[in-house]
């Protein structure tokens, strides 16, 4: 088949000059190369490899394809890590220290500067350990002692009123409507509702329900809390009973009593039934213990 | 081929370079074949962005096969087989003072019956024809596109030829 082989290779645009003559002295040979040349017509509309290419990139995870700059990458992502690992140790640094004690719990801290706080049940203390040297600053929400070194003004801040001493010992009671500040030894001023007094060693300072209290000097070298004892003079019996629900874990139902009545005196904290005694009789109130560690008060 | 030197095609140069290599045979492959309706440039758009998904497991050598399988086979899903009519340019005749209004007539007819003559060609057949006749591809690089034997594609333009020109008679 001479004829379609040389269509064949001209198909294949392999004829030779020689095989070329030959085709073209095919009777159809104008017919064949008319429509070779009409079907070039049917060419494709124009592809846009660029454009395509920017999709087929933009489709692709883009970060697969940043591969070259991979070391500042990693060297950036190392950096990173660094500053924010920094960032968060001051971070935590600069956080208040926060101690708090939950009923009957007493415990004690040591300042940074070897300041001594003897905190009792129920209570909050924070402060801040940056700078303490010169900014000696402590947040209390209870009661604590407190024994501090010379150095610095030392503040204690309470929501009532704030304490400034330089060196001395003293004793905070801060709790719902009783704001109490007794001073044991040297000097500590007690800012309160924008007035300041100075207390000096046995001098007590005493809010009560936003009243002040005067009150006599004492001879007492530490509260007496500090020896498992809760010591009250002319108080109001209510902070009494609220004082003994913080160290024992107990509730006491003090509806049928005159809770106004002043008490003096002190109760334990380390036998439930000698402490509910000591309160109880010199006021002839009876008490009777119910489960869930219930007392019920009434007068006799 | 250099190629292979690689084992995989996970590197920009080197899938940037398959893209310039392989993207307008796709592209046209698929046109011829499956006409203008399918819009063959998402198609390679989608085939190149599944070669690169899986790039690791992808020789370079392996990459054109891979390509043309993805695209036909994620196009012939969907076609099912329609007729495609391909669109043609107005030749650029030049201003042949001698061209009558009859000829322009005749050879608007001669390109009509063409067309419909394509479209009655198979996809198969189709595809080989324009490949060679519009590309210029030789018979040996259609048969390494398609994956066949030369020898096929040399019977399949030819029968292809055989069958317009009896087409266009017949009209």
């Amino acid at each position: 088949m001479k004829r379609e082989e040389l269509i064949k290779k001209w198909l294949d645009n392999e004829l030779s000059s020689e095989e070329f003559k030959l085709f073209h002295k095919l009777d159809d040979a104008d017919e064949l190369m008319k429509l070779s040349e009409s079907i070039k017509a049917f060419q494709i509309p124009s592809f846009n490899s660029d454009s395509t290419f920017e999709k087929i990139n933009q489709s692709i995870n883009p970060t697969k394809f940043r591969s070259k700059n991979s070391w500042t990458r990693q060297f950036l992502r190392i950096a990173a890590i660094v500053v924010i690992g920094l960032g968060i140790y001051t971070y935590i640094g600069s956080l208040d220290t926060r101690i708090s004690t939950s009923i009957a719990e007493k415990t004690s801290v040591i300042l940074p500067d070897a300041s001594h706080v003897l905190i009792n049940s129920k209570t909050d203390v924070s402060f801040n350990k940056n700078n303490w040297g010169n900014n000696r600053d402590i947040k209390l929400e209870g009661e604590a002692y407190f024994k501090v070194s010379k150095g610095a003004k030392f503040n204690v801040r309470t929501s009532t009123g704030t304490i400034t001493v330089l060196g001395t010992e003293f004793n905070v009671k801060h709790r719902d409507g009783l704001f109490e500040v007794m001073c044991y030894e040297g000097s500590v001023n007690v800012n309160c509702n924008d007035t300041d007094q100075l207390l000096m060693s046995g001098d007590s300072f005493l809010l009560l329900n936003g009243e002040i209290i005067a009150t006599d000097k004492e001879n007492l070298k530490s509260p007496a809390w500090k020896n498992n004892q809760s010591y009250f003079k002319s108080m109001p019996l209510i902070f009494v009973f609220r004082e003994f629900e913080r160290q024992y874990k107990v509730i006491l139902d003090y509806q049928l009593i005159d809770t106004s009545q002043k008490f003096t005196g002190s109760f334990a904290h380390d036998d439930l039934d000698l402490a509910l005694k000591s309160i109880t009789l010199p006021l002839n109130i009876k008490f009777e213990k119910l489960k869930q560690s219930k007392i019920i008060l009434s007068s006799e | 081929m250099t190629d292979d030197l690689k084992e995989n095609i996970c590197d920009e140069t080197l899938f940037s370079a398959i893209f310039k290599r392989h993207s307008k045979d796709l592209h046209n492959f698929l046109y011829y074949k499956f006409g203008e309706s399918y819009s063959p440039a998402d198609q390679v758009q989608d085939a190149f962005v599944k070669l690169w998904e899986n790039c690791g497991k992808i020789t370079p050598s392996k990459a054109k096969s891979f390509l043309f399988t993805v695209a036909n086979n994620a196009t012939l899903n969907a076609t099912a087989h329609k007729k495609v009519v391909l669109k043609y340019q107005k030749l650029s005749h030049k201003n042949y003072t001698h061209e009558t209004p009859e000829f322009i007539l005749e050879s608007d007819e001669y390109m009509r019956k063409l067309q419909h003559a394509l479209s009655n060609l198979s996809e198969i057949q189709r595809t080989t024809f324009l490949l060679n006749r519009i590309d210029g591809k030789k018979h040996k690089e259609i048969a390494s596109l398609l994956g066949i034997s030369q020898k096929a594609v040399e019977k399949r333009i030819y029968s292809a030829l055989k069958k317009l020109r009896k087409t266009i008679t017949e009209i």
